[in-house]
């Protein structure tokens, strides 16, 4: 219930009839100017994600009504699906390599960044361009064309004696060729990784280069630390993330999260059991349960975050 | 070298990307329905293919628009594979064109959710004309005793080799009953003569057949078995495709079929095969796709029956796409109409030649047949060779999970291509796929 910050403490006498309908009209309005927001949540979030919960224990391949099969998407998928976990390991290898790469790059871009006194704004714009540029699907696809067969990366490593081919036909390598498209956008975390180099005071350089460390010395004992809580911030967000990649790697595999399936990453396979295979219930199991896990990471980071995470003000 | 460039496929694919990006949105705006534009009776129509049918098939519909002043037909085109996925998605929305081409694998799914029109009233009233149709042919767009399709034209597979590369390795020149052994010989002969492809890979004598599944299904024949023994149970083992997948795997080892990750790039186009990228002298296919081929790489291209085992021939005729009429259309009757004429007018037939393969009509077919010349003539010939040479009756309309089984065949495939599964592991995953597919 709403209440206004001049209404006294309403535990200490009981409310008269008189006062709730008071409450309720001063309360009406509020909800009108919800409405368009609560239409939202309930009409294009809780009732999708309820039917998709539903959806999740049956057979519906949108031609026919849903056939109810109880658990069977859910056991199908642990037990009887090797390309279910498949995509499970190389989504997990990914978020494993393009998080810490893609936050190692803006850190140390951040730090770069912090120095500058000449055309701040122009570096800065600069270095976060891609990010706004990244999420399309041309940008995923010259991507490809880089990174194809004869494409400019195997040209250029060619003409230097290494031949590798285009990483995009290769399974090894085609799952590094989205992490580095995603590494490359690092502007989101990098100015919030500047905003936080900026709050730490710079006493404590001061001090700290009076005691003789270097600049190594005071990165690792005073920037790190005091940068944790910023740290641990993009580390959850770029996570979450990361587990839900889907655009890069459907355009890079040119829509197969091919070859042999190394870029078919969870949220491709969804996508392809769903609108392809016409396996709507099986799709929803698996959204269901990329929901949970990705619950279940965010709650460890959380707890290990304990260990490692310094707030100032907990004056340690 | 070739600079890098954006090609068709990836175009495709961007564009079946923006196909789901509406869909999360939730968004039900599709490409179907029909519309009035300007007083007119506007109609869609869809099928896929390559640049070629979509201007012998839009010159085919300008022609039916002159004829029908108060029709306006908005036609769109795309590849296979983004093309059926695109399908499926307006199916399901119940928003298909008006007028759509269709494959064989779908018209059991599309008929039996009620997502096509029945087409008898339109047939029994004279608008829909089959009278010079072959019946048997007709028959394969019924559906639980209805007409829901007509069969756009009649074809049958083939395999696609360059006359000259076999002369220089010293190959004879393909015969019908040659056999698969003979396939993978002219292939062991050519790939020795160590020529190299436009991209720096090796020039092989074949394509790899294994991520192919009209091609295991013709070799399947050819030993007296079938894909499906029932809308519900598969007709081979996981020996059979153990088998296929090993005798491929074999000669890829050898170094006789296209490399891995040139078999990896097989979309719906031509241009994507390796033969059609000048990797491979043969390649296995449909008789309409091979008029793809000579305008890549020259006249000495020339289209062969497929293997058999032992004289036993595997390869059949079908419908190469049928058309059909979404359930949805305002317009029925004009939708008829313009079917109607695709197959049956004597100067539609013309416009659009054996680009849908041999026409249904077999006055048009015969008519056309004394025209064509070139590619088009050998397809046309092709067809009656084989036809004169005898074909078991094609199998019934595929089940409803042949067209995810089809995808898969090529995926699980791939993965024994690049060495990282081995072909019964493989086979194991694919015939356990199908069991949970088929039920």
């Amino acid at each position: 219930m709403t209440t206004t910050a001049t209404r006294p403490p309403a535990t200490t006498t009981p409310e008269t009839p008189r006062e709730r309908r008071a409450h309720r009209q001063r309360s009406g309005p509020a909800y009108v100017f919800l409405s368009p927001w609560i239409l939202g949540v309930v009409l294009l979030t809780l009732a999708p994600m309820a039917v998709s919960l539903y959806l999740s224990f049956t057979d519906y391949d949108l031609f026919d009504p849903p056939k109810w099969v109880g658990l069977r998407n859910y056991s199908d998928m642990f037990t009887a699906d090797p390309r279910y976990w498949r995509s499970v390991g190389t989504t997990l290898l990914y978020v494993v390599v393009a998080v810490p790469l893609k936050l190692a790059l803006a850190l140390g871009v951040a730090l770069l960044l912090r120095g500058t006194r000449r055309a701040k704004g122009f570096y800065r714009s600069a270095f976060y361009a891609p990010s706004l540029l990244g999420a399309s699907m041309s940008i995923a696809l010259v991507w490809r064309a880089l990174y194809n067969d004869g494409g400019t990366v195997d040209e250029l490593l060619s003409s230097v004696g290494i031949h590798t081919g285009g990483w995009v036909s290769d399974p090894h390598l085609a799952v590094f060729v989205v992490a580095l498209l995603s590494a490359w956008q690092f502007g989101a975390p990098m100015v919030i990784f500047l905003a936080g180099l900026q709050q730490i005071p710079a006493d404590l350089y001061e001090a700290a280069a009076l005691d003789g460390a270097g600049p190594w010395r005071r990165f690792v004992s005073v920037t790190l630390p005091m940068l944790s809580p910023v740290v641990f911030f993009n580390l959850v967000l770029e996570t979450i993330q990361s587990f839900q990649v889907f655009t890069p790697a459907y355009a890079i595999s040119g829509g197969n999260g091919g070859p042999a399936d190394s870029t078919e990453f969870y949220t491709l396979y969804l996508y392809e059991r769903g609108f392809s295979a016409s396996h709507m219930g099986y799709a929803s199991a698996m959204a269901w349960v990329l929901l949970l896990a990705i619950g279940a990471v965010t709650l460890i980071l959380f707890r290990t975050s304990r260990s490692w995470v310094f707030y100032a003000n907990e004056g340690a | 070298m070739t600079p890098p460039s954006i090609r068709r496929r990836d175009l495709l694919g961007a564009a079946a990307g923006f196909v789901f990006a509406p869909l999360l949105a939730g968004c039900a705006d599709g490409g179907g329905g029909s519309t009035a534009v300007g007083g007119k009776v506007g109609l869609t129509f869809a099928w896929w293919g390559n640049d070629d049918r979509a201007q012998r098939t839009n010159a085919a519909v300008a022609l039916f628009e002159k004829r029908h002043p108060n029709i306006s037909v908005r036609t769109s085109f795309a590849g296979y594979p983004a093309y059926v996925q695109k399908l499926a998605t307006q199916a399901a929305g119940g928003d298909l064109p008006d007028v759509a081409q269709l494959d064989y694998r779908q018209i059991s799914q599309y008929a039996g959710s009620g997502t096509l029109l029945d087409l008898g009233p339109y047939l029994s009233n004279g608008t829909l004309r089959t009278a010079d149709f072959d019946k048997g042919l007709t028959r394969t767009g019924v559906y639980g005793g209805r007409q829901y399709a007509l069969p756009m034209g009649r074809g049958t597979t083939g395999i696609v080799y360059d006359a000259a590369v076999f002369k220089k390795a010293g190959v004879a020149t393909p015969r019908p009953g040659w056999t698969w052994d003979d396939w993978a010989e002219a292939g062991r002969r050519i790939s020795a003569l160590g020529m190299k492809g436009p991209n720096g890979h090796a020039y092989t004598g074949l394509s790899d057949l294994g991520v192919n599944e009209d091609a295991f299904e013709t070799w399947l024949r050819g030993r007296g078995k079938q894909l499906y023994a029932s809308q519900h149970r598969l007709g081979f083992g996981t020996d059979d495709l153990t088998e296929f997948w090993t005798f491929t795997d074999k000669l890829r080892r050898e170094g006789v079929v296209s490399q891995a990750r040139d078999t990896a790039q097989i979309g719906g186009a031509v241009e994507d095969t390796p033969m059609g990228r000048g990797l491979a002298a043969t390649d296995f296919n449909w008789d309409a796709p091979f008029l793809g081929y000579p305008p890549l790489l020259g006249d000495s291209v020339h289209f062969a029956p497929v293997p058999t085992t032992d004289g036993k021939v595997g390869q059949y005729f079908k419908p190469t796409m049928l058309i059909g009429v979404g359930a949805g259309t305002q317009h029925p009757k004009e939708a008829a109409e313009l079917i109607d004429f695709l197959l049956n007018d004597p100067d539609a037939g013309k416009i659009l030649g054996v680009t849908r393969s041999t026409p249904p009509n077999r006055r048009i077919a015969a008519a056309i047949g004394r025209t064509l010349t070139g590619p088009e003539k050998e397809v046309y010939d092709y067809g009656r060779t084989i036809a004169a040479h005898g074909t078991d009756a094609p199998p019934m309309a595929p089940p409803r999970g042949d067209v995810v089984l089809q995808v898969s065949f090529q995926r699980d495939y791939q993965r024994v291509s690049y060495g990282m599964q081995s072909p019964r592991g493989a086979a194991e995953e694919y015939v356990a796929e199908a069991k949970r597919e088929l039920r």
